[in-house]
């Protein structure tokens, strides 16, 4: 197991005589191993990464590439379908889409990976401080995830979304405001589960105060569920992340997101549909990939899946 | 024993309760402020009307009085003579406590009112949404779990990842497309895409599932996702059991050992899955009724906050939420009477 890395040096020399020793390996590097090993996994990160990629260097794409700054109109080729101009088309008043779509990718992916660390921050913090001191700590916090848990959370976001009208950064914090409720619970249950194990007796018993038993003991305990719950919140965040912009409770117009661009969709339908489907595959394949390196990483690093 | 469990349980959902109303409160309270809606809409309002208007919505209250008042404690207050300590309090109404949503700051409606209006259409929607979620998803994942590793399996993985992943508006979005625009342009007949019922012509009960056929089809493709995957493992899980081999040992047909004993046990842990759900009802199809402008609870939530209709917004929100915490709490004790280790913890 992880956190016990001394349990080494008390090992007796000849119990590695007669047999060649498999070198030591740590449990990130086995995990890693792990997952590079599962190709559809793999494939689904690379994904992922190549939009990001796409998403950073959105100006330069604009600039070379697609010859169009995502909000600039051109009367003359509204709705015009794609040709060798807009590849994907231009939307009702004439902006071309795939540019658009590139922009977009900026806020689906930087929402989805701020929140969902800022989820894994507080959470993780929370999880931590309720479950090693326990008692009336334990119960004030977690009551208060109770609290913020029962209410659902679509309308949480609308509340919050009028109160602040979002940009990207406020709407990731508006998202992960919600989201860090679930991360608490679990680290604080994983925390739990440990924080009665010898290494942790051991620990305090050489003098280890509260922060290093925290931070240096703990926290590399928690750290797998940590990671296994942030690679599948990433798909879920960008999930409500669209579903709030074209609510038009996300980010607003001008600037591009895959979730405003559809929300005018009923005036699209009967002449360019396609300004319905591209935006949408766009979400959707994202989601996908994202949930499926998460299945993949959660295969390869979940300790109770061992 | 159990009583004893149930009581705690029930206490414990007391504060939560309390803790939900102060949180909506305070968040209504900073988004919207003491705006009243359409006022700066009226030009023949003077600066005096404005501070009558406020003062008769109670907006000039101190904050707190102003929350008291919305859960019904600064009614009780008045009842037993502790009036004076709300200092700065008027025209106190009953509240919360005493059954009182209140009254909606755009239309002056009573909140409580048009929550059970449109309560129905809303559970109407979810209900048959689970119902085609549980209908097609049980037969979905025993035929994955019998058909393990074959290419269909392989398939009906591949639609609950993918199930999992589409945008909830968006699968809205491209059935209307096909089925109510498309279907319309190539002389098909076509689904209605928005509302329940036709309006002036419609209102039978066949109009009434052709507008119920898209929405529901929409929210239930999440829960076919989720469930058909989850009775496939269980079914698998299920039939590796001692039982099943002993069952097929003493020479049960597969037919019956695949039906009545995996199938049946299969299916119980997913009954606790759709249960999980239940407390959802309310607030779970706000997207799918905002596609459909579906007039269900969710669409009034929404609109209404778009309005700043702050009293509608806080009675609905409570409303859900409290339903939430009812059903958590149903849920625990349903978990106590089937498993008697959980009473213990």
């Amino acid at each position: 197991m992880i956190g016990q890395g001394a349990a080494g040096e008390f090992e007796l020399p000849q119990a590695s005589e007669g047999r060649a020793r498999r070198p030591a390996q740590s449990f990130w590097s086995a995990s890693w191993e792990e997952l590079r090993e599962n190709r559809i996994g793999m494939a689904a990160g690379v994904f992922i990464l190549v939009l990001a990629v796409i998403a950073i260097s959105a100006p330069l794409l604009a600039q070379l590439v697609t010859h169009y700054q995502p909000t600039r109109q051109d009367l003359d080729s509204q709705f015009q379908p794609p040709d060798a101009r807009h590849l994907l088309g231009a939307d009702e008043t004439g902006r071309d889409t795939l540019t658009r779509l590139i922009y977009g990718a900026q806020i689906s992916l930087g929402v989805g990976f701020l929140a969902v660390a800022l989820q894994l921050v507080v959470g993780g913090g929370v999880g931590l401080l309720a479950g090693y001191y326990g008692r009336w700590v334990d119960e004030l916090l977690m009551r208060f995830v109770d609290m913020v848990l029962a209410i659902p959370a679509i309308f949480l976001f609308i509340l919050m979304s009028i109160l602040f009208r979002p940009n990207a950064l406020t709407l990731a914090v508006i998202i992960a405001s919600v989201g860090w409720g679930v991360v608490a619970r679990l680290v604080r249950g994983e925390v739990l589960s440990v924080k009665n194990r010898d290494f942790v007796l051991a620990t305090r018993s050489i003098g280890a105060g509260d922060a290093r038993l925290i931070l240096r003991h703990l926290l590399p305990n928690v750290l797998p569920v940590m990671v296994v719950a942030a690679s599948l919140g990433v798909g879920a965040v960008i999930l409500v992340e669209a579903a709030l912009d074209f609510l038009g409770l996300g980010i607003h117009p001008p600037t591009p997101s895959w979730g405003n661009m559809l929300s005018h969709a009923e005036t699209y339908y009967h002449h360019s549909p396609y300004l319905v489907i591209f935006p949408g595959v766009m979400i959707f394949l994202t989601v996908l990939a994202a949930n499926i390196f998460g299945n993949a990483v959660r295969d390869a690093f979940d300790p109770r899946l061992r | 024993m159990l009583l004893r469990f149930l009581l705690r349980r029930a206490l414990a959902a007391i504060p939560v309760v309390v803790g939900v109303t102060l949180i909506t409160f305070l968040l209504m309270h900073s988004a919207a402020g003491s705006y009243v809606p359409g006022l700066s809409l009226n030009p023949n309002l003077t600066p005096k009307d404005v501070e009558q208007l406020r003062s008769e919505l109670g907006l000039d209250q101190p904050i707190y009085v102003q929350y008291l008042d919305w859960i019904g404690v600064a009614w009780i207050m008045q009842k037993v003579g502790l009036a004076g300590v709300l200092v700065g309090a008027h025209g106190i109404t009953p509240g919360l406590l005493q059954g009182s949503f209140g009254h909606s700051m755009v239309d002056g409606t009573a909140v409580g009112g048009q929550i059970f209006e449109r309560l129905p259409n809303t559970i109407l929607l979810t209900l048959t949404a689970i119902l085609l979620g549980v209908l097609l998803s049980i037969p979905l994942g025993v035929m994955g779990a019998l058909s393990r590793g074959s290419k269909l399996d392989h398939f009906f993985s591949f639609l609950s990842i993918a199930g999992v992943a589409i945008p909830q508006f968006w699968l809205g979005l491209m059935l209307i497309l096909i089925f109510s625009v498309k279907f319309h342009d190539w002389g098909l007949p076509f689904l209605p895409s928005s509302g329940t019922t036709t309006p002036f012509t419609g209102g039978d009960l066949l109009d009434r599932l052709a507008h119920l056929v898209l929405p529901a089809v929409v929210l239930s493709f999440f829960y076919l996702a989720i469930w058909s995957r989850y009775t496939r493992s269980s079914m698998l899980e299920v039939l590796s059991q001692d039982y099943v081999r002993t069952a097929r040992a003493k020479g049960m047909s597969e037919r019956r050992v695949t039906y009545l004993h995996g199938l049946r046990n299969a299916v119980i842990p997913l009954v606790t899955l759709v249960g999980l759900e239940l407390p959802g009802l309310v607030s779970g199809a706000l997207v799918v009724e905002a596609v459909f402008s579906w007039p269900g609870i969710g669409l009034l939530a929404f609109q209404r906050a778009l309005a700043y209709d702050y009293t509608m917004v806080l009675g609905i929100v409570t409303f859900a939420a409290v339903l939430v915490v009812l059903g958590n709490l149903v849920s625990d004790l349903l978990y106590a009477a089937v498993d008697p280790r959980i009473r213990l913890q």
